[in-house]
């Protein structure tokens, strides 16, 4: 009998040592297998990529109410391509720009993928996720959405276990004939902003994470691959310190910045100079023509930046939070947001953004969809860059 | 043992067959509502957690919306802590009388929250808020899965009621029992008693689901071990608190307060040291693999909530450190 405390504390020992082994052995460097993080797509102008940002879903959302606010969407989306591109035109791919999930569970994961799934099979698109900081915050296991994504048909997504900072970190090639065999037109790479750190382990708040330098000469490395000339979108989830530095200048300085859309709370970004990205500053000598991201649902502001176009997408769905953008508001950002976009009446900052890729030399159009349910009729309003 | 404990619990040798069988069915009811309760309570933080960020994100009128939706789950948590306290009232049975007042109080509230559920969740759907009484997430059939659990409730809230009324006439319940609680402080230790049982009921649920959803894989290891531990001890200072103190004879209990106060201090200070090096390894394991067990830390945008969790057994410690050496100066 009195051997079994001492077989329980040389079991719990052992758990503990196996998994602390677990995180010992040396990963695999990145830049010995930058070819497995490409995968490609046939390219053709008016290349369609809709951006879906911050669809939040969790224990407290309705996954019926919330996918017949997408069935809409992508019906509103088909149906102004058609009109504008003519009928062959399509979404051709969907990204998804992190906190697609936050406090949900497997059921959520499950009935997500199954979702983008059927979507992607009725009109003809695949679609990337990226993770952003909340889809590490459920109740399923980060393995197991990694695993869901990675399994689905129409999923473009790959994670692989070496010394690269973050989870979704991989390239979509557009190609001549879709195959790596081909000259690349586009690259649209997909980087894992993280999620949040403690300066020290006392502090009381918690930093935003940002793009590592590594992650930076990541993809520059895969650009190399791909092509010097080459242009280059890149979407992730959390804004860099470019926004708000783009933002301090427009609105206290006034510089002539080009710039859009609404902006009515902080980019939520590190906002340490400390941790300030190079990714944008290096990127931008590589080709890169624009970088999108999401992470803070009341902006969705975008900005010129030394010939790359930097800007937050529309947030997707009325999960978690996002701004009624009201016309007699006296806010002042509002009010700037408001004449920007030129529209008259009330409605909820929501919706989706589109970028159509018209050529190999890097031109693209970038629209924004302001898209809300109501009784009486949707709301949708398309409102061009 | 009989020495040892001042009460019939089933750990005594000369109980007869009936009063074993109750003590061990009541044991079992305590256990069975104490895990029901954790994973309810899990939701219910979850649900309250995304309320609270819609809030923090001056949404209020989104945290209405779905704090209205999620109505059933956060009414399930306080439907299922009746249960325990139901059970509880058994297992402790300081008196037939009180035992029947209480337990006759706690099931006619379970009796009630089943109600409102069952109600709240028809008049939801005819007025259309949930578009099917199987709409789906959190679970595949919510709502309908808070309504058969408010009903179970109810069948079980009313065969206790019956039992109760056919104890009161001819003394069915023989279970285990124990001296009633002193008068003096009762509030205060009501409402402690209250919040320790709450993170014990995390401490629970953050240790089981830590096995399925924290990742050991990705470089986070020394903090993810830190967070099972302090889930873990969160709940087992609890369980050593209920199940062993309590049961201790008066005599016995003088002489265990401190010997215990001076371990579980010990465990406290080891773990919560373990925790503080695990995060200065792991700055950004908080986010990574700490805030899916944590939802009210990340809600809130702070670092520190792990240190509630940390601190309970630590305070629990230091009372019992402080009245272990305060009787020892009676002596």
């Amino acid at each position: 009998m009195k051997k079994k405390p001492f077989c329980f504390v040389s079991a719990v020992l052992a758990v503990i040592m196996i998994l602390s082994l677990a995180g010992c052995t040396a990963p695999k460097k990145y830049s010995e297998h930058l070819n497995d993080y490409v995968f490609t797509a046939r390219y053709h102008d008016n290349f369609n990529i809709l951006q879906l940002t911050d669809i939040h879903w969790n224990v407290n959302t309705s996954t019926k109410t919330s996918m017949n606010y997408l069935d809409k969407l992508f019906k509103e989306v088909s149906d102004h391509l058609a009109a504008t591109q003519g009928e062959g035109a399509k979404i051709d791919l969907v990204e998804l720009t992190g906190d697609m999930f936050m406090l949900a569970n497997s059921y959520h994961l499950n009935t997500f993928v199954d979702y983008f799934e059927q979507k992607a099979e009725e009109y003809g698109f695949i679609y990337a996720p990226i993770w952003g900081n909340h889809d590490r915050h459920s109740l399923y296991h980060p393995n197991e959405l990694a695993k869901r994504f990675k399994n689905a048909k129409h999923c473009v997504y790959f994670e692989p276990s070496d010394d690269l900072y973050g989870r979704s970190n991989y390239v979509i090639n557009l190609t001549e004939d879709g195959t790596k065999n081909s000259s690349v037109a586009w690259m649209i790479a997909n980087l894992d902003s993280g999620a949040a750190f403690s300066e020290t382990e006392l502090s009381v708040f918690r930093d935003y994470d940002y793009i590592r330098p590594e992650q930076t000469d990541w993809f520059i490395a895969e650009h190399a691959l791909a092509g010097e000339n080459v242009p280059a979108i890149a979407y992730y989830h959390i804004p860099q310190d470019e926004n708000e530095k783009a933002w301090k200048a427009v609105s206290e300085e006034g510089a002539d910045i080009r710039n859009k859309f609404f902006r009515l709370e902080e980019f939520a970004d590190n906002g340490n100079e400390k941790y300030a990205s190079d990714f944008i500053d290096r990127a931008k000598d590589h080709n890169l023509k624009a970088a999108f991201m999401g992470h803070a649902h009341n902006v969705d502001w975008t900005f010129e930046y030394e010939g790359v176009v930097i800007g937050l997408g529309v947030k997707t769905g009325p999960e978690l939070y996002f701004a009624h953008i009201d016309v007699e508001s006296d806010d002042e950002a509002m009010q700037a947001g408001l004449k920007s976009v030129g529209i008259t009446e009330n409605f909820d900052l929501i919706g989706a953004s589109l970028v159509t890729l018209t050529g190999r030399d890097g031109s693209f159009d970038l629209e924004h969809l302001y898209f809300n349910e109501r009784k009486d009729g949707d709301f949708a309003v398309w409102v061009k860059w | 043992m009989k020495k040892f404990f001042d009460r019939n619990n089933f750990v005594l040798a000369k109980q007869d067959g009936k009063q074993k069988k109750q003590s061990v069915i009541v044991m079992a009811a305590v256990i069975v509502f104490f895990i029901l309760s954790a994973f309810t309570f899990m939701n219910f933080l979850y649900c309250l957690s995304d309320c609270i960020g819609s809030i923090v994100c001056s949404s209020a009128d989104v945290a209405l919306r779905d704090a209205l939706r999620s109505c059933p789950i956060f009414l399930s948590f306080f439907l299922t802590l009746s249960g325990l306290m139901v059970a509880h009232t058994f297992y402790r049975n300081e008196s037939p009388v009180i035992l029947h007042k209480k337990a006759k109080k706690h099931t006619a509230i379970g009796i009630v929250l089943g109600a409102l559920i069952i109600v709240y969740v028809i008049v939801m759907r005819i007025a259309g808020k949930y578009l099917s009484l199987v709409e789906g997430a959190p679970s595949p059939i919510y709502p309908l899965d808070s309504v058969l659990y408010a009903l179970l409730f109810i069948v079980l809230g009313v065969l206790v009621m019956l039992f109760l009324k056919k104890d009161a006439a001819s003394q069915l319940f023989c279970g285990p029992s124990r001296a009633p609680l002193q008068k003096k402080g009762r509030g205060v230790r009501s409402v402690f008693r209250t919040f320790w049982l709450l993170i014990a009921l995390y401490g629970f649920c953050g240790f089981f689901y830590s096995f399925f959803i924290v990742d050991f894989s990705i470089g986070y290891v020394p903090y993810s071990i830190a967070m099972l531990l302090v889930s873990f001890v969160a709940c087992l200072t609890l369980a050593v608190w209920e199940l062993f103190y309590n049961n201790l004879t008066a005599e016995k209990r003088k002489e265990f307060t401190l010997p215990l106060a001076v371990i579980s201090l010990g465990v406290s200070v080891a773990v919560t040291v373990f925790y503080f090096l695990a995060l200065k390894g792991n700055l950004d394991g908080p986010s990574n693999v700490g805030f899916g067990l944590l939802p009210v830390a990340f809600s809130a945008s702070v670092n520190f909530a792990t240190l509630i969790v940390v601190i309970a057994p630590l305070i629990v410690s230091v009372t019992a450190l402080i009245r272990g050496l305060s009787r020892r100066k009676h002596k």
